[in-house]
């Protein structure tokens, strides 16, 4: 007969599982106080305060969170552009410490525009067999944003976080949290955004479109074998373009197409979009293909045929280039919602500026962009437990681009798909969680566009081979770089050309800030020929505008326009156009590229907001602060409560 | 032939209907192992069994020489020798079972795809109805007239691909659906099974008119047309999960069968 333990010798294993519990969660929430703390921050691009202030009535899920917590506007970056402002609220840093400054930096070496959040590296070791090239060495992606974002310093202290579609952050950043990447992912064919439109009829001349190409399909017997372009073969010498075969089978008389591929068939009436097709685009035949995904559109089969084939994408489910934390997150996602829109801005504007699509096409597209991050979102929200749920909403910012001040109906029509979503988000918060509603700037009208190298000419700072030569012709082609002071690339960059960092620049460093003071006084007696009002409202000098000094792509003078005004997309990619100013007449009526006072975010939270002038930077301050943690290295920002 | 087919059609139907209250897997699971012992019974009754012992007998000695003598490359290399040929011998023993076995396997497997390798429509999907019309087809006619059982939606009009000689039409299952389009071609109505919804069951596949195109649609009816080469609908395929594995369902299908012969061959006497 066994003696019964005495009350120490059993309490011991308890006791041990006990301690061993209690280890393990300390370790989880190493210092923090985030121990079951929750906060939801929905991201909404472009939500202005202006628009909210004129339909609160319209959003009541908005207006709600207003009266039960608080609104304020947000200060935005300089410059107020997407990836700039998304960087700020990424590293808690300025543009001087993320690095970030415009859509497009320049090569100083070249002055030619490159990407300014990812740069592509090729493998260093490859061997050549026949007309292919097999790298030894891995190459990748490189996310040009410096600093560490929020949710790398949430993980390094055990606070769990989920990131979904933040800008600027492709391939994002590496980290366990769970991630998928936003704006600056891009299509297959590793560019921003490339569409095509398939067509046999003859009035359409042209090749190349904004964002796209056309391609002159012939049909015979009703039938048309579409090449659809897949990414540039990186496994051969040529890097010649990869393709899978679409084909198209036209009704003689009805409006009405069926199109296979890979043994999917969908058919389509005319206006009607597709599902998704999966197609595997052949690197070496029967041994290595790419994944890729994509929707078409049938405008119309008859009199012409004319077919809009979306940008290929990243497939989700077997993603060619890494696009979430972990590697096999997009998959679950996958998985969970079905295929999704994976490149950064997938609204198709360029179709709709090309005149290709009408505004209720532009619209219908946008709005299965909105479907399906809603899917994704709700797929989040519903299994969100603990720590950080950051989600970002690309829709309103597009849609504003091409209907504020002129369709604000339909532009109220996706601000109350956000206010669903807001309205989601704060039945799960409840009175336990903290929710935050931000965007990174508001909107302006984009009446008239500035060609800011024009303007540079005009007052001798740009001298071209030959003044005749004033025209749509970009990257610079005619300028005569021995005799140009300063330059203008991206939406509001100017440049110097300088001595020792431009090839063959021409201003010694001893003259920069001559030169520079010189420069802001003309901009800001620059007047619109029109109506003689000015056109420029604030200049900024980089060397004094930012904290950071990770100045290396920096423009030397950030131009911040007054609302209503704009650089031209020639001015952008470096073309020196005839006149100064002009009338915007394309489909891309407004923007935020402006002075960044005029045009600020907002935040909405479901607490009151303590500080009086809040600003980007001060979001990720406000994250760290929520979990117990303080700010890291760099950041600049304070809690807003 | 058609004999045949309708014999095996309708013991696997009478076996469907008897497993239909357990999941797919079970009765797949069930018959993949009958079909595993039944091709043990075959292997042992059209193969040299005594021959068979020999050569592995053989084998085992030439692997055994190997081991032994791994440091005498004279023996090993006579040891392979032995191995090579003693394995070419072996496969050519197990030519004649597998000749006996291809044709009734192929058979059967054709006919289990209808059940278990093609799922009935998805509710509230879009499918696609293709009829491949014969030599002589005017594009430009009017397409057949369809009518489509109570729960299943005509969407819009057919496409009449002239360079793939077919027409498509576009059909939305709103329910559980069990029943027959019928195509009226030149006069002469032409039917065509349908099945949709959730439930599994019995799946048929494309209906074929000519009886050389019949061998792998046997259990189809033959089209009633001399208009019409075949209509099929696209339907989805069928995976079985099982463990949190997703797999089609051949692999489940040779996996038992094969692991039920592996248990059962000492009980037969069968040396494989």
């Amino acid at each position: 007969m066994s003696a019964a333990p005495s009350g120490a010798a059993w309490l011991r294993p308890f006791a041990l599982v006990t301690l061993v519990a209690l280890a393990l969660a300390g370790c989880s929430r190493s210092g923090t106080h985030a121990a079951g703390k929750r906060m939801i921050v929905l991201g909404v691009d472009g939500m202005d305060p202006q628009f909210l202030e004129a339909h609160w009535s319209s959003l009541p899920n908005l207006n709600r969170l207003r009266q039960e917590g608080d609104f304020k506007p947000l200060g935005t970056t300089v410059p107020p552009q997407s990836p700039v402002a998304w960087s700020s609220v990424t590293t808690g840093m300025d543009p001087g410490g993320s690095g970030i400054f415009d859509f497009v930096h320049r090569n100083p070496a070249t002055r030619m525009p490159l990407s300014s959040m990812a740069e592509l590296t090729p493998p260093s070791r490859t061997i050549t067999i026949g007309p292919y090239v097999l790298p030894l060495s891995s190459g990748g992606v490189k996310l040009m944003r410096a600093g560490r974002a929020f949710w790398q310093v949430l993980g390094d202290h055990g606070v769990h976080a989920t990131v979904i579609r933040m800008p600027a952050n492709f391939p994002p950043a590496d980290c366990e949290q769970e991630s998928l990447a936003g704006m600056g992912t891009p299509d297959l064919r590793g560019t921003a955004h490339t569409y095509a439109f398939y067509t046999d009829d003859p009035a359409e001349k042209r090749k190349e479109v904004s964002g796209g190409e056309i391609v002159k399909v012939k049909l015979d017997r009703g039938r048309a074998l579409l090449s659809i372009a897949g990414p540039p073969n990186t496994l051969r010498k040529d890097n010649a373009t990869s393709y899978v075969t679409l084909t198209a089978d036209v009704d003689p008389v009805e409006d009405v197409a069926r199109f296979e591929l890979e043994g999917q068939r969908f058919m389509l009436r005319r206006g009607e979009w597709s599902q998704w097709f999966h197609a595997s685009f052949p690197l070496i035949r029967g041994l290595k293909s790419a994944s890729g995904i994509f929707r078409i559109y049938l405008q119309q089969a008859h009199p012409y045929f004319r077919l809009y084939v979306s940008p290929i994408q990243i497939d989700p489910g077997d993603p060619a280039l890494p696009i979430s934390t972990p590697s096999n997150f997009s998959r679950t996602l996958n998985d969970a919602v079905g295929p999704f829109y994976t490149e950064g801005i997938a609204e198709e504007t360029g179709a709709y500026r090309a005149g290709l699509f009408s505004r209720a096409e532009f619209l219908s597209q946008s709005k299965k962009v909105l479907s399906d991050s809603m899917r994704l979102f709700r797929r989040e929200l519903d299994g969100f437990q603990d720590g950080l749920l950051f989600y970002y909403f690309s829709s309103v910012d597009q849609n504003a681009h091409m209907l504020w001040g002129r369709y604000d109906e339909d532009l109220l029509e996706i601000y109350k798909a956000i206010d669903i979503a807001v309205g989601e988000a704060m039945q799960k918060a409840g009175r336990d969680t903290e929710l935050v509603v931000m965007s990174d700037h508001g909107f302006a009208r984009f009446d008239r566009a500035v060609h800011l190298n024009t303007f540079l000419m005009q007052n001798g700072f740009l001298t071209l081979d030959d003044p005749k030569n004033v025209g749509d012709d970009d990257l610079f082609v005619h300028v005569d770089w021995g005799r140009t002071v300063a330059y203008a690339v991206g939406l509001n960059g100017l440049y110097l050309n300088q001595e020792g960092r431009e090839n063959g620049g021409i201003v010694p460093m001893v003259d920069r800030q001559t030169i520079l003071d010189k420069l802001a006084a003309r901009l800001k007696e620059f007047k619109d020929p029109l109506n003689g009002e000015n056109v420029i409202d604030t200049v900024y000098f980089s060397d004094t505008a930012f904290q950071g000094k990770n100045l290396k792509y920096a423009p030397d003078i950030i131009v911040g326009y007054r609302r209503g005004y704009r650089a031209s997309w020639q001015t952008a990619l470096g073309a020196v156009p005839k006149d100064t100013v002009e009338d915007n007449t394309q489909a891309w009526i407004a923007d935020h590229c402006m002075a960044a006072h005029l045009v600020p975010g907002v935040i909405l939270s479901n607490r009151k907001i303590a500080a009086k002038d809040p600003g980007l930077v001060d979001i990720p301050s406000t994250i760290l602060s929520e979990f117990g943690l303080q700010n890291g290295p760099g950041m600049i920002g304070k809690s807003v409560f | 032939m058609d004999l045949i087919n309708s014999g095996i059609d309708g013991a696997l139907k009478l076996f469907f209907a008897v497993f239909s209250w357990a999941p797919p897997l079970v009765g797949l699971a069930v018959i993949s192992a009958l079909v595993g012992v039944g091709m043990l019974w075959v292997f042992k009754k059209t193969s040299n069994q005594a021959r068979m012992k020999q050569v592995k007998r053989r084998v085992y000695a030439s692997l055994l020489e190997l081991r032994v003598f791994a440091d005498e490359p004279g023996v090993t290399w006579r040891a392979q020798k032995s191995l090579f040929a003693a394995n070419f011998r072996y496969m050519g023993l197990a030519l004649q079972p597998a000749l006996w076995l291809a044709v009734p396997m192929v058979l059967l497997i054709i006919h289990m795809e209808s059940f278990y390798g093609r799922a009935p429509l998805p509710v509230g999907r879009e499918a696609i109805v293709t009829m491949g019309m014969a030599p002589g087809w005017d594009a430009h006619a009017a397409a057949p007239a369809v009518t489509a059982p109570a729960g299943v939606e005509i969407a819009g009009p057919p496409v009449r691909a002239e360079a793939a000689r077919e027409i498509s039409w576009r059909i939305v299952p709103h329910g559980e659906v069990s029943g027959e389009m019928v195509f009226r071609v030149g006069g002469t109505a032409v039917a065509r099974r349908i099945e949709a919804g959730s439930r599994p069951r019995y799946v048929p596949g494309t209906n074929v008119r000519s009886a050389l195109a019949g061998v792998w649609e046997p259990a189809q009816p033959r089209v009633a047309s001399d208009a019409v080469e075949y209509i099929e609908i696209a339907y989805p395929g069928a995976t079985l999960s099982a463990f949190g594995v997703r797999l089609n369902w051949l692999v489940w299908f040779f996996g038992i069968s094969i692991l039920a012969a592996l248990v059962m061959k000492k009980r037969f006497g069968v040396v494989i």
